[in-house]
């Protein structure tokens, strides 16, 4: 349909004042892109890659989104929400075009009930300034995701994301009480209630993780729990990727909740273990000091942002392997290696396999009430050590605290030296979870170089992060091999029965595979979609919902 | 809303007439065998298929012939008949499907199908050192189907929270005749959960055939205790401090003296104070670790400990309901921790001023508050009967919903636009449960 951008603009001026819309070029192509990386090959040679929205709008109440999402009904547009720009599967492209709603200006923190555990929070509101307004308060939303300095409560309700302490606290949708949605027809709807015992089926739950495709999610009450008064992280080791995994598997089904469980495999390991920022001086904190006091309590997971110069960390070290420990391998990690990623993936294992002879490394973070938390620290501690970890003592734990949240901030270098680099997060249940790591890391390595560790851990399964380095001659390569390496990867997490996706959504980067996920069940999506979004004008072509007629920049 | 009717809406209550039913019957004899379909009444069948293929059968069946499928579980509930009309119904049984598919003892996940009641998984599991869960006894005489399709309150423990959140996946049959099957992974963020579609949806969106669930190990150890408190609000006080240290109790009930005198005997604890009651569970060292800090909440609220004994009886109760001695609550009402309080003295006033003595506990607590149940007395302790427990009940009702506490079968109705479409979209005909979750 052609759309007439003079009455779009008229249109959303009634509702929002002028200052508050915006069709100049540079927010379109500002609001047009998120963190996913395929677009940056063509942006990199200094194309612009991704369709364009018709405007931009920051509304300041629910009131206003609905008269958005109505007024764009009329004009026959589609929305698209819009919250820190965090995500990386392109799951804000406005690939037929639209009405971009930045919800950035819906940001209050409007209760926080001590009495329910449970506050209220508009969407927009960032995830770092939300953790510290609770933390002063003596409370945590416990959701610390790395993006957490650029990503939106919104923004982690409609992808169901999960933060580094998943483990105790949940994914984000573990902990939603209620959500106020605007949904495609314009109406507000509200979910809250005691939504296990209330009759019909569960509404929030079927509108978490719904990528802005039924609605937009404008506030959410949330559980919190008390601010952790302790807080306990050491390293362990095993010998293998299995005996981390049976470790792990064995702390979880006895009942026993660590916060963070963290095992990486002999590659991980092994860059990890070439050093770079991990080993600081930094003022020892005192673990049994008050609760939420900054450097004993909640801050601490929100150290300042990473410095310019500690961001080189992890993935440009992975780059630079060859300047460090192990001379022999500077050839293989140059452009002509990363082509050959078989060979390298062969030849680094082989060497990571030697030189940390100890085997995988593995962080296991506790925290909470003082009391419990002590006891089943150590009833974890023991249950590691009777599955063959080592003890590696608290230096592992402190280091991975303080830099957890750089690695989001190392991957320019990356991509500014020809090569990209890109994360896969699936998951499945332990009895299928060795043979998925195995399955997808020979689908990923016949592309690509690349690494994982397991987190986020449940009795019954836990996810494995794939971390993937990969180079070609120019775009058009890059952007075959990095389509290639998704193809096989997530083709190769169905084949074993994982999920494509364990916390980064859908997007466009996983739509065409999200038939096979769900199979016959997603007529349940589609009749969801259906009902909530008759006219298909919320985020179209997202989840899979249709066929997207842009594809990441192809030509 | 969805401008005009949603598609279908006009198109049910066709098809039907004697002699399509032959057809039907006939089809559906054919299909699952004639011994599992038997006449009800008129234009009333039950089917009872054997498989869950044989389900989608019936379904499809159904469908052509625009029947109307009402899913009937362990029996625990009546099927609702409104929205029937003129059509053949099919009461549709899955006693049959009553099997464990498989149990995954590495990843603790077990496949069952719907038929199976939770006693019957229980006998299934506890050989082999496993359990559902520290569910409510009570509950688990339902098949996993029903509970699971059926959403009531307080099907929840501390311990191991929500038991639709046990649910990793389901098998279900939808009303063309389709069956889909989830996928299992612990978490995903592939778009919305759609097995919670199924769940609560009690049939109208589709026919849970079957679920996985996440199992646990039985706990090393068992602990009980019990104490008085000056009153149910030092013992609520004394639970929320607990929950707040990280207790994580297998059980826990707080027992108003009216409940505790008909429960416990005459003397246990003096009126106005309360007794709670808790078992907890799990490795020795943190069974422990969460009696104590229930004992230290419950002293610091002013509290003292009692015979441990009570608790381990009460435990041992639960499993057989028939040996309670005292009068079976007859009302309850969910409420979050902060209302709870509230809530209790709101009912008993109103109780009270309608000629009602109440008795009174307060157990499964969880994320969402508590549930508090009620049974009325006259001053004999006898429980009330015919008008005058009505209207006793009745002010207990609106005192409740004044207290803002939910009853049991309540729904966000603000919301039932949106399901009509969803019912819309996967059942045009009509033919699923048309009765049930209607305003």
């Amino acid at each position: 349909m052609a759309v007439d951008p003079d009455r779009v603009r008229k249109e959303l001026e009634a509702i929002l004042g002028p200052r508050r819309v915006s069709m100049r070029a540079a927010d379109l192509d500002t609001y047009a892109q998120d963190m996913w990386p395929r677009p940056l090959f063509a942006r990199r040679e200094g194309l612009r890659p991704a369709p364009r929205g018709h405007a931009v709008v920051w509304p300041e109440t629910v009131r206003e989104v609905a008269a958005i999402v109505k007024a764009a009904r009329g004009l026959g547009v589609p929305v698209i929400p819009y919250g820190g720009g965090s995500g990386v599967c392109g799951g804000v492209i406005p690939i037929h075009g639209g009405v971009t709603i930045d919800l950035k200006r819906m940001q209050a923190l409007r209760a926080v009930r001590a009495d329910e555990l449970v506050c209220d929070v508009e969407g927009g509101l960032s995830g770092e300034r939300f953790e510290r307004e609770l933390a002063r308060r003596g409370f945590t939303f416990g959701h610390f995701p790395s993006s957490i300095y650029c990503s939106t409560v919104g923004g982690w309700l409609a992808t169901r994301a999960a933060g580094q302490l998943s483990t105790k606290y949940g994914k984000v949708e573990d902990r939603v009480a209620g959500l106020t949605m605007v949904t495609g027809t314009g109406d507000v709807i509200d979910t809250d209630g005691p939504s296990r015992a209330l009759g019909g089926p569960n509404w929030t739950q079927l509108l978490l993780g719904s990528e802005g495709t039924l609605g937009i999610i404008t506030s959410a009450r949330l559980r919190m729990a008390p601010a952790p008064q302790l807080r306990l992280y050491r390293g362990f080791e095993v010998d293998s990727v299995a005996a981390g995994i049976e470790a792990i598997r064995r702390v979880m089904q006895r009942g026993l909740r660590p916060a963070v469980v963290r095992l990486y495999d002999e590659l991980d390991t092994f860059v990890n273990s070439l050093g770079g920022g991990h080993h600081e001086a930094e003022p020892e904190p005192d673990e049994r000091g008050p609760a939420p006091l900054p450097g004993t309590g909640a801050l601490p997971h929100l150290p300042e942002a990473p410095r310019a110069e500690s961001a080189d960390g992890r993935i440009s070290r992975f780059l630079e392997l060859g300047k460090r420990k192990v001379a022999g391998l500077r050839r293989e990690l140059t452009s002509a290696a990363l082509a050959r990623p078989r060979l390298v993936n062969g030849v680094i294992g082989a060497i990571a396999e030697k030189v940390v002879r100890r085997g995988c490394r593995m962080v296991i973070g506790l925290e909470g009430a003082r009391i419990r938390t002590e006891i089943e620290a150590a009833l974890v501690y023991a249950e590691l050590e009777r599955a063959g970890a080592r003890d590696t003592g608290e230096e592992p734990g402190r280091a991975w605290l303080a830099h957890r949240y750089a690695v989001s901030y190392r991957m320019s270098p990356v991509f500014r030296s020809g090569a990209f680099v890109d994360t896969m997060e699936v998951a499945a249940s332990w009895a299928q979870l060795l043979d998925l790591y195995h399955s997808v890391r020979e689908a990923i390595g016949r592309h690509a170089v690349v690494m994982a560790h397991f987190s986020h851990a449940y009795p019954d399964g836990c996810s494995i992060y794939f971390t993937f380095l990969g180079q070609a001659d120019d775009r058009a390569g890059s952007e075959r091999l990095y389509d290639a390496i998704w193809r096989d990867g997530l083709e190769a997490t169905s084949r074993v029965g994982g999920t494509i996706s364990h916390h980064h959504g859908v997007g466009l980067l996983k739509g065409p595979q999200m038939r096979s996920e769900h199979r016959e069940a997603f007529a349940i999506l589609a009749a969801l979609k259906r009902a909530l979004d008759p006219d298909d004008l919320m985020n179209p072509g997202k989840l899979g919902l249709a066929a997207p007629r842009w594809t990441g920049g192809r030509a | 809303m969805i401008d005009g009717d949603p598609p279908g809406a006009t198109a049910t209550g066709d098809g039907g007439g004697p002699f399509a039913d032959g057809a039907l019957i006939a089809a559906l004899a054919t299909a699952i065998g004639g011994d599992h379909v038997r006449a009800l009444g008129p234009r009333a069948w039950r089917v009872e298929p054997g498989a869950a293929g044989e389900v989608a059968e019936v379904v499809r069946l159904a469908s052509e012939h625009r029947a109307v499928i009402l899913p009937v579980g362990a029996g625990t509930r009546a099927p609702r008949l409104k929205g029937t009309g003129e059509r053949a119904r099919l009461h549709l049984a899955l006693t049959r499907l009553d099997q464990v598919v498989h149990l995954d003892e590495t990843s603790l996940l077990c496949h069952v199908q719907a038929g199976l009641t939770g006693s019957g998984l229980e006998r299934v599991l506890s050989p082999r050192g496993l359990s559902i869960g520290d569910y409510p006894p009570t509950i688990l005489s339902s098949t996993i189907g029903g509970l699971i399709a059926v959403r009531t309150p307080g099907k929840s423990s501390a311990r191991h929270g929500f038991l639709e959140d046990a649910v990793v996946g389901v098998s279900a049959v939808l009303a063309d005749g389709r069956t889909i099957h989830t996928r299992i992974a612990p978490r995903r963020a592939t778009g919305p959960d759609l097995a919670r579609a199924l769940c609560g949806s009690e049939g109208t969106l589709g026919i849970i055939t079957g679920a996985v669930l996440r199992v646990h190990h039985r706990p090393d150890s068992r602990l009980f205790a019990a104490f008085v408190l000056p009153s149910i609000d030092a013992a609520l006080a004394a639970t929320y401090l607990a929950l707040r240290e990280e207790a994580q109790p297998a059980g826990l009930r707080l027992v108003d003296a009216g409940d505790a005198a008909s429960w416990y005997g005459e003397g246990v604890i003096a009126p106005g104070e309360a007794l709670m009651i808790a078992a907890t569970a799990g490795p020795t060292d943190l069974a422990a670790c969460d009696r104590d800090l229930i004992a230290s909440a419950v002293a610091a609220e002013g509290g003292r400990p009692a015979d441990a004994g009570l608790a381990e009886q009460w435990w041992k109760r639960r499993f057989t309901p028939d040996s309670w001695p005292g009068p079976p609550p007859t009302f309850q009402v969910t409420a979050t921790p902060a209302r709870l309080r509230g809530a209790y003295h709101a009912i008993c006033g109103a109780a009270r001023a309608a000629g009602g003595e109440p008795r009174v506990h307060i157990s499964r607590f969880d994320a969402d508050g508590a549930v508090l149940f009620a049974a009325f007395c006259d001053e004999a302790g006898a429980p009330l009967a015919g008008a005058a427990a009505e209207r006793v009940r009745d002010a207990a009702v609106a005192a409740a919903r004044a207290a803002g506490g939910w009853l049991p079968g309540a729904r966000s109705t603000a919301l039932d636009p949106y399901l009509t479409a969803l019912r819309a979209q996967l059942d045009p005909h009509g033919i699923m449960n048309p009765g049930a979750l209607v305003a």
